[in-house]
Parts: structure tokens; sequence; C-alpha cells
């Protein structure tokens, strides 16, 4: 490591770790701005706010990875949350609940998939399609009118510790972790890049593009339907209102870590990272009670400022 | 190198440079959170909230969502205020059932609530296991149905009309439906009730649909003043504005403009400055260690707002304009 860290001119430090400078110079500037941001109850909460989002991206990384894109998932977070509300106070057990919300939401995905691989249609159009399609059946699912009063332990996917860390902090490593692997030990991850980097080549070189175009689009739902799962545990009530603007903050957290919407670049360090500067950003700025309309300017200013960044380094 | 350091000092620069001077100090902070800050409603309800908080000598934080359903953004916020250490907080809910987990962290941290405007549903703060909740507002039901008695006389008794209403699962949707509803009932022939989710853009398209619909309408009545506004849009474009009547409800500066110029016939006016004082008010109250009444619940008034008083209810208003 010493070694490794030796070989770099702080030129090409900042080039190879610009989003993880970015975000703890965010973070130390808020240490000095608000006295309560510093805490490990504070830390702790940011990242649990920061991680249905972070969940969302790991899906929204992929697809764009392939260079694609994926705008149904926070339609598809209000049809899981609403369609898991139904199915627990139907009652069925909280487990088989939780496993067909997630079944429910890579079913969506992999319906995206197959119609954008095997149906050769754009991705961007497949999925806005999606998302109102998904919107519709939220909304359907129920009248329009939330879930409440789900039964009792069902929370406790949200709110349980373990040895004091908030059980949100474990989920967001587990997944990561996990799909850490996966993308860089396992083939599917060199095959997801190439796509994105070149399609024909890929095709070329024997890759089944379709199919792995089709899983890209899978991981996009399965991790859409975990984040509801989250989100409706989190707020403990389930509304066809939920997760909308969703696939906005995870396409953002995507790119600000790093991802290049053109395909064929990506990384979901870079992503969670992403996701919680975001989180930080919305945390700290409001700690420092600075106005909700001008916290929306400072965000975008610094999406805009992580690309643009990025491409600097990129040439 | 140099440009890629001096980005991430200019992220830097505009924060501090912007934002740096809002940080202040004072012995008593209260954290004060609407629905939204996008509807003129709730800003004239902070400014009456910063009034009182200026006269009681607290700091009051004011945060809210981008829009009126974001029951995730609110319990972000409702636990950034509490790490903010934040004394009392008051809270217009986005759901009536759905920010109960965010009502237990304060409960957990010793935080007092004041529930403004939008009532927390009672059934979910007891099966939640909360302590009771005061609150200050409008008695909707009350107010919807002065807005069908108004329908009624504008409309000689018969006729077909049309309800937009709010954000579905939140208790003022149901008041003012139901409230609108039980007064015209078996009179009055109720041809559309649709949600428009408090905003205007979407009362302005759900308008015209239901134009388009029901050619013979006579009567629109729009649960809150920024969906008024935007079927009023609807209105003037298919050249309406004449034919069919128009109620709304709120009483926003836009919406009594528009009651003054002959646009808007008739609107339930609420009183969302009162609301924001009493309830800064009964914060402070609380967080100083004062007991209030455990069921304490205060009704704002209603008043219907026609051309005849619509002055005087733009001068009461001059005060709280931002």
């Amino acid at each position: 490591m010493t070694k490794e860290l030796t070989e770099y001119l702080p030129n090409d430090l900042l080039e190879k770790y610009g989003i993880y400078i970015g975000f703890l110079a965010v973070f130390v500037f808020f240490c000095f701005m608000s006295p309560n941001f510093l805490s490990q109850r504070n830390v702790f909460n940011i990242i649990v706010q920061s991680s249905v989002i972070a969940i969302i991206a790991i899906g929204e990384t992929i697809v764009i990875s392939t260079g694609g894109i994926d705008l149904s998932v926070g339609s598809v977070v209000a049809l899981v949350s609403v369609a898991l509300g139904l199915m627990l106070i139907s009652p069925l057990p909280i487990f088989l609940a939780v496993a067909f919300s997630i079944l429910l939401g890579t079913a969506v995905g992999l319906v995206n998939g197959l119609i954008i691989s095997y149906g050769n249609m754009p991705s961007f159009i497949v999925t806005l399609g999606m998302m109102s399609i998904a919107k519709g059946a939220a909304l359907m699912l129920n009248g329009g009118q939330p879930v409440a009063s789900l039964p009792m332990g069902f929370d406790k996917i949200a709110t349980t510790d373990i040895f004091g860390v908030p059980i949100f902090v474990v989920y967001v490593i587990v997944a990561y972790s996990i799909m850490f692997i996966i993308l860089n030990k396992h083939k599917l991850g060199r095959y997801i890049y190439a796509i994105g980097d070149n399609e024909g080549a890929a095709r070329l070189s024997g890759i089944n593009v379709k199919k792995i175009r089709t899983t890209s689009f899978v991981f996009g739902g399965l991790f859409a339907g975990i984040g509801a799962v989250m989100l409706t545990a989190r707020l403990n009530y389930a509304t066809p209102l939920s997760g909308s603007g969703f696939e906005l903050d995870a396409i953002a957290a995507a790119v600000i870590g790093g991802t290049a919407l053109s395909g064929g670049k990506g990384s979901i360090v870079g992503t969670v990272v992403g996701a919680l500067l975001l989180g930080t950003l919305k945390n700290g700025l409001t700690l420092m009670n600075v106005s909700s309309f001008f916290q929306q300017v400072i965000i975008g200013t610094v999406i805009i400022l992580a690309v643009f960044v990025d491409k600097l380094r990129s040439q | 190198m140099s440009t890629k350091l001096f980005t991430l000092a200019l992220i830097s620069a505009l924060i501090v440079g912007l934002v740096g001077p809002a940080v202040m100090a004072a012995d008593m902070k209260i954290g004060f959170m609407p629905m939204t800050l996008s509807n003129q409603y709730f800003q004239t309800m902070v400014e009456g909230a910063k009034k009182r908080a200026s006269q009681l000598g607290v700091e009051l934080s004011v945060q809210a969502p981008k829009s009126h359903s974001s029951v995730g953004a609110q319990l972000r916020i409702i636990e950034n205020m509490i790490t903010r250490g934040v004394d009392a907080l008051c809270i217009v809910p986005a759901s009536s059932t759905g920010l109960m987990s965010g009502l237990q962290k304060a409960q957990n941290a010793g935080i007092p609530v004041v529930n403004i405007d939008t009532q927390f549903s009672q059934k979910s703060i007891e099966g939640a296991g909360l302590n009771p909740i005061p609150y200050i507002g409008t008695d909707n039901y009350d107010g919807a149905k002065k807005a069908g008695n108004k329908a009624l006389e504008l409309l000689g008794g018969e006729g077909k009309v049309a309800i937009l209403t709010g954000v579905p699962g939140q208790q003022n949707t149901r008041d003012r439906k139901n409230g609108f509803m039980d007064a015209v009932e078996g009179k009055l022939e109720i041809v559309a009730t649709q949600t428009a989710n408090w905003e205007v853009e979407e009362g302005y398209n759900v308008t015209q649909n239901i134009l388009q619909a029901n050619p013979d309408l006579g009567l629109i009545f729009a649960s809150n003043d920024g969906m008024a506004l935007g079927a009023l849009r609807a209105l003037k474009e298919a050249g309406k504005q004449d034919e069919i009547e128009l109620i709304g409800y709120d009483a926003i500066p836009a919406a009594l403009e528009s009651v003054k110029a002959g646009g808007i016939d008739a609107d339930v006016a609420q009183f969302p400055a009162e609301m924001g004082k009493g309830g800064v008010t009964m914060a402070y109250q609380m967080a100083s260690g004062e007991s209030i009444a455990v069921n304490h619940h205060r009704n704002t008034p209603t008043k219907l707002i026609t051309q005849d008083n619509v002055d005087a209810m733009i001068n009461y208003l001059e005060n709280y304009s931002g």
C-alpha cells in the first residue's frame, strides 16, 4: 500500500480519488459550520438517510454502466411499497411479504430488460413508460390511499440496532460488498462494462449482449424492490406517493461517483460515496438551517461540479 | 490540478458565502416544518410563526420538502432537527398516518411536538403508543360546509359540480371533501371527484379533463387555492369563466386577488398566520415546561370570502407577506 501511494503524484491522487476528496471536503466543512454535525449519532443518521438511495443506486449504476438508464426505479419503489403494505395487512407473514415484494421489484426489472433487449428498444423510452405504469399501478392497488397501521414487528427491519449500529448501515455494507465482488471478480462485471464500452465489440467477442443487458435491468428492479422494503419499514407506512424523484437521486449518486452516462465506466464504491455526499449535503445544510430552496441550488451545483471534475480528470 | 482544487474551493466558498450568516445563537430553538414552502398558504403560516418567534426571542428554524406529499423527506427533516438540538417542533404533516416513526423519535429525544393545520390521525398516534399531541388548525369539515352552502346559493340549488381534492391520505383532504359533499348532497349532482394533489399544475390539467367530460358543469370546488388557480386557468382557456362558478379554499394572496378581479367566485379563508403564531406559542410553553392539556385542540376560524369582503382580508394578510 505504501509503495503504491508513493508512486502517485498528488495530481494523480486527486484524479483517482477526486470524489472521495470532494466528499471529505464537504464533510470537514460541515464539521466546522455546525456544532451538531460531528457526532456518532448524526453520522449514523446520514448513512441511514442516504441508504435507500444508496441501495437503489447500485442497480442504477449497473444499468448505466451498460450504457442504459432506468427511469422507473422511483415508481417501482411506490408500487412495491403499496403491494408490501397490502400483503402485510392481508395478513401475510412478514418474511413472505418482504420476499414477494423484492420479487415484484425484480419482476418489473425483468420486464424492462426483456422489452429493451429483445424488443430492441431504447431504455430511456421503455423505463419512462414503466415509470408511468408502475406509478399508476401503485395508485390503483389501494385506490390512491396509503396503507398505515402495518403489523407490529415489521418496522424492526428498519429500527433494529446491531451493537449500536443501525441495521440500515449493515444492509448497505452487505449489499455493496456482495455487488463489489460480483462486479470485480466475476465475469458478469467485465461483460457489463464491455457492453457499455463497445456493444459491437462485446457481441463479436461472444458475449450474450441481450442476456447481460436484461440482467442489468433485473438488478435495477431488485435493488428498487429492496429499497422499497427499507423505505416502507423506515416510515412504517406505505404510500403510492413515495419514491417520486428517487430515480434522479439514484442517477445523481451514480454520476457523482464517476459512472459515465455513456456507459463502460462505473464504480459502485464511487456510487455509495455519491449517495453519501447527497445525504451529507441535505443533512448538513439542514443542521446549518439553510433555506430548503437554497439547498436545492447547492445540491444541483455539486452534481454539475462533480461531473465537471470527472470530465477534467478523464482528459 | 489547480483547476480541480479551485473547483473544490469554489463549492466551499459558495456555501460559506451565501449561508454563513444564517447561523446564530439563541437560548431556545424551535423547529418549524410546514408541508412544503412552495405554497403561499404555508409561507403565510411561516411569517406568522416568525413574528411570534421574534416576540418571544426564540430562534425559529424552518425546513420543508419540495412538494406536498414527501413523507420521507419530512422524516429526514425531523431527524436532522433533533440532531440540531431543537427544543420543540411544530409539524404540518404530509400524511396524517405516515409520520409516526418521526414522532416516535421526537418523543424518545424528549422533544415536544405541536401539530398544526393537517391533523395527525388519533388512531395512528394511539396505535403507535405515542403521547397525545396538541393540535392547532382549521375545522376543515366545517369550512368545506361553508363552501358547499355557498355552492348551493351560487347555483340556485341545482346543477352539476366537480370537486378537486388534495393529497390522498391526508385528513384535510377527507374533511374538505366530506364537508362539501354533505352540504350539497341530494341537491347538487357531483359528476367528478379527482385529486390534484394540492398543486396548481395538476389542478389545471385535471380541470381541463373534467371540462371535456362535462360540458354542462355548473361549479368547481377546488379544495385548496393552488388547485383553484390551476382550475381558473383551464376555465379561462376554455372560455367558460362566466358560465362555471369556482370556489377555492385557503385564501392565499394570489387567490384573493383573483376573487377581487372576479375570477374565483368565493373562497374559504383559513388563518394560517394564526396557526403559525399559536403553534410557536404552544411549542414555547411546552419547551419551557408549562403543562398543556393533553388533548389540547384549538380550531382557528374559517370565513367565507367574496367580492364584498375581500379587501379587508387582503389588508389583513399584508401583515404577513414575507
